[in-house]
């Protein structure tokens, strides 16, 4: 592969200076001058009819600037990524305990706290569908008019059922995962102004897609889009959980009503509560194989709880059933998902996006096929792994690089898996209460958002008079590195130094749209609006050139920063030349680029299915104490095929955190919630892994450079969270025999499935 | 509510300010000082984002009140640089990419600073325990490590 100068390299962040020394401005840094504390009432109740809102006494409470309700909304009611059936400010109806019924700004946040205790409300209560069992069952309480199934999908290749009948070999198995907090270490938050000169709405919060929340504001504030302005980035944390709305429309509405400057910002206990989850879901697999161990046919069902409201819960099912039958080839295949309303959590957008809850499934039963069929599970994997040029399980053409058998060879070769045997047997030895076990899963997660959903990127690049190059973007940097990520992609396009680019970003005001930071799609998408500006900028370059150096372009090339004549090597000039005479010209160079999303071969509706996914296997050794059940993860190894790597340790720490990001999911983390009521919505009570918990580590980049992205650059920021679930969960069986089927694996769990066994 | 007078030393200054007695000092910091490096991300001691030292040793800021530094010593993320010139922690944290959304770092910063000024030469386990106070989303830690690590070397002149 070619050498380059940034590409595939250990390059610094560029926002590293400005985060290491707190500098760095985040939404809810701001205090601005003589603004108001803003607070939200939540509903008391999960599912009530709202009888009476009295909030007259909380608004002549001294101190108390407004108090609002749904009857100061000028637009619409509600918000939702796909379907805007939030309401913004609860009118007759409460579906969950994080609704909201009215918003009070104070000039100090204990006058804020007081008023929201003034505001009276009386409820009739509702019955309590805590699970879809519940909501599915015959004459159950409708949650929404069109009742409580919010959406189904259903996949079919050839004749599964048939197929399975065939199979000399069937497993089946059900699968139970919970719901799942974020738990950015930034809770939402932000600050909205209005100038009534100008009519213009300022936003300040950290979030995924400014652009989408400013046409979220404007719905609801009956405002021209033109005079929102949303400033989304930089953002503390977000992993799916920001790209919906949270204190946004909020903020307008206090904003505006107040003309006055308006901070809120959740409290922890708010953003667990609040916010959406990662959907608990239910997966029953049948898998259908021959002796030799081929796969023959898979059939999957998923339910999904998913919350009250809907914002993206459609498609994270569709992308549920997508990752369900793994990376691997089956002759025919039968998909099913259905999508629950129920009053228990909001389920929505959680990086892994719906394959985390079911990859926990898929690899287990590949895990049981291969002790079924007594062979290695890294040689069944490989065995009926997909390469480029297959048919997917669903139907498309496998048409981008397809790196799975290569992690899985990789993952074979390591001292962990070659040497599992010594290793298990040294740690039982000197830990005699744990029983040690190692295990394997991998996983293919899909990058973009799919068949038929706008997925597009735009970029401007400009000019100053010293060749200084402001790269303007919509893209949100989350912490991923993305913006350090594009500063290479340009300076190497360009053969230009990296410190000479500044990156403004996620700001409707200042920068373009380039969709949202989502789907690992940003470094794909944007990469290749880079490269296009950079096509679009050369050609300028030798025209101005050109005329400056008196050659005809066509004699001209530019490198390194400088356009210059073969034939005439002392003709040149740089770009910082050019840059200076277009800008005493009265026209700064200013190039724009543009990328739209390939699409597979395939449209099986409603965004599915992708064209590009990233391939990836991991190693997980655990040890299980078998009197006490607790599982510890000592050391976990990711293997990665993104395509190419364009900063190595950009990919090492997506491939860290999300590593550890899943042992929590795996081992620790559940959003506990009974009748409705939260129960744990504190870090004492949900449990994030610590630097005390997390494992030994290590990142094996497996690179098959895909031709349609940025330096063959796909994604990677999703899949690095997902396998070492059932890896970990594979180990617990290697160690000590038991299968465990329902997240998260807690020590209760494993010692009840160990006490059941003997 | 009346405000009490507290005089302190917050990053090498004399400060003399008054605050009220229910506030806390990362509400102080934050909304009185303009120092908004060290974060609320629970404020109540569970994630660390909001790490300050006092008197050299690390505390959530959250869980103190401002009244209670009268005399003492506060150092801040703000204050740890000198000019331009990053301290090592800072330096390390840069270099390692120790960093992802960094709404964590400053407190993981400070806490690692009160970690080596109470042991300049740290094991490994003595690095995942003086930092078990900070929680970080982001990372999984693994590089949080190497960066105290390789910072512990170069202040002992390693």
């Amino acid at each position: 592969m070619k050498e380059y100068k940034y590409i595939g390299k250990k390059v610094p962040r560029i926002d590293g200076r400005d985060k290491v020394t707190g500098r760095t401005r985040y939404s809810t840094d701001l205090y601005p001058e003589g603004m108001l504390w803003a607070k939200v009432k939540w509903s008391d109740r999960v599912h009530a009819r709202i009888v009476r809102l009295d909030v007259e006494k909380a608004r002549s409470h001294p101190g108390v600037a407004a108090v609002l309700t749904h009857e100061d909304i000028p637009g619409h009611n509600g918000f939702g990524i796909i379907t805007p059936n939030w309401p913004v400010l609860c009118s007759d109806r409460v579906r969950y305990r994080g609704d909201a019924l009215a918003l009070v700004a104070a000039e100090t946040e204990e006058a804020a706290e007081e008023a929201l205790a003034l505001i009276e409300v009386d409820y009739e209560d509702l019955p309590i569908l805590d699970t879809p069992e519940e909501s599915l069952a015959s004459g159950a309480f409708a949650i929404h008019e069109h009742g409580n199934v919010m959406h189904e999908m259903e996949l079919f290749k050839g004749d599964a059922g048939r197929a399975l009948e065939e199979s000399e070999l069937v497993l089946e198995k059900t699968y139970v995962t919970q719901f799942m907090e974020h738990a950015y270490i930034e809770t939402e938050g932000g600050v909205g102004t209005y100038d009534e000169d100008t009519g213009v709405i300022t936003i300040w919060c950290g979030d995924q897609y400014a652009f989408r929340d400013q046409l979220q504001i404007a719905r609801s504030m009956d405002w021209d889009p033109l005079k929102i302005r949303v400033i989304g980035s930089p953002t503390g944390g977000a992993f799916g959980g920001k790209d919906e709305i949270s204190v946004q429309i909020h903020l307008a509405l206090l904003a505006v009503h107040t003309r006055r400057p308006v901070r809120l910002h959740w409290t922890r206990e708010e953003s667990i509560r609040v916010g959406p989850k990662r959907h608990a879901m239910t997966t029953t697999f049948r898998i259908g194989a021959s002796r030799d161990g081929t796969l023959r046919a898979i059939d999957v069902n998923v339910v999904a709880n998913t919350g009250a409201y809907d914002t993206i819960a459609a498609p994270v099912l569709n992308l549920a059933l997508e990752s369900s039958p793994g990376p691997y080839r089956y002759g025919d295949a039968h998909f099913k998902g259905r999508a629950v309303y129920t009053n228990n959590a909001m389920g929505g957008e959680f990086r892994g996006f719906g394959a985390p809850q079911v990859v926990f499934g898929v690899e287990q039963e590949l895990d049981r096929l291969a002790e079924e069929l007594g062979m290695d599970p890294i040689e069944l994997r490989l065995k009926n792994a997909v390469e480029l040029g297959d048919i997917s399980a669903l139907g498309h053409s496998l048409r981008t690089s397809a790196g799975v058998k290569e992690t899985l060879e990789v993952a074979r070769d390591t001292e962990l898996w070659r040497e599992r045997d010594r290793i298990k047997a040294e740690l039982d030895r000197s830990h005699p209460r744990r029983r040690h076990g190692v295990g394997v899963a991998s996983e293919w997660h899909a990058v973009g958002l799919g068949v038929g959903i706008p997925d597009f990127s735009n970029i401007i690049l400009e000019f100053d008079a010293a060749g200084n190059i402001t790269m303007r973007t919509g893209a949100i940097e989350i912490g991923q590195g993305n913006l350090t990520a594009y500063a290479q992609m340009l300076a190497e396009a360009l053969e230009y130094d990296i410190d000479k680019i500044d990156v403004i970003h996620g700001d409707t005001f200042e920068s373009p749209d380039s969709g949202t930071v989502t789907a690992s799609r940003s470094v794909l998408i944007n990469g290749n609006a880079i490269l296009d500006a950079v096509a679009k900028l050369k050609p300028i370059l030798l025209e101005r050139a050109s005329r400056l150096l008196e050659v005809p372009a066509g004699e001209l090339a530019y490198g390194n920063g400088v356009v210059s004549c073969a034939a005439r090597p002392e003709r040149s000039v740089s770009l910082a030349q050019i840059c200076a005479d277009a800008v005493e010209a009265g026209a700064p160079l200013k190039v724009t680029g543009a990328a739209i999303m390939a699409v597979a071969d395939k449209d099986f509706g409603e965004g599915l299915p992708h064209n590009y996914y990233t391939y990836i296997t991991q190693l997980a050794l655990i040890g299980v104490d078998v009197e006490t059940g607790e599982v510890s993860l000592l050391r976990g190894i990711s293997i990665p095929e993104m395509g190419r790597a364009i900063n190595i340790h950009g990919v090492e720490g997506q491939s860290e955190g999300g590593l550890v990001m899943g042992q929590g999911y795996t081992l620790y983390e559940e959003v506990v919630v009974r009748e409705g009521q939260f129960l744990n919505t504190g870090f004492t009570t949900y449990i994030l892994p610590t630097s005390l918990d997390v494992p030994e580590q290590e990142t094996i980049i497996v690179e098959k450079p895909e031709r349609t992205g940025p330096y063959g650059a796909k994604g990677v920021g999703e899949a690095v969270t997902v396998p070492i679930t059932p890896a970990i969960a594979n180990a617990i069986f290697d160690a000590v025999g038991v299968r465990m089927d329902s997240l998260p694996i807690t020590p209760e769990k494993v010692l009840a499935a160990l006490k059941e066994k003997r | 509510m009346k405000e009490i007078e507290i005089k302190f030393t917050c990053n090498g200054k004399e400060v003399t300010a008054s605050a009220p007695p229910s506030l806390t000092l990362l509400k102080f910091l934050r909304e009185r000082l303009g120092l908004t490096g060290a974060k609320a991300g629970c404020e109540r001691g569970e994630c660390g984002a909001c790490t300050v030292l006092l008197d050299g040793k690390p505390v959530d800021s959250c869980l103190v009140l401002a009244v209670q530094v009268q005399g003492r010593r506060v150092e801040t993320i703000e204050g740890l640089a000198e000019g331009e010139k990053l301290h090592p922690l800072q330096e390390a944290f840069v270099a390692e990419t120790a960093i992802q959304c960094g709404y964590c770092t400053p407190g993981m910063i400070m806490a690692a600073k009160g970690l080596l000024e109470d042991k300049p030469d740290p094991t490994p386990e003595e690095i995942r325990r003086g930092l078990s106070g900070n929680l970080c989303r982001c990372t999984g830690y693994t590089k949080i490590f190497t960066a105290v690590e390789a910072a512990a070397k170069k202040m002992r002149g390693a």
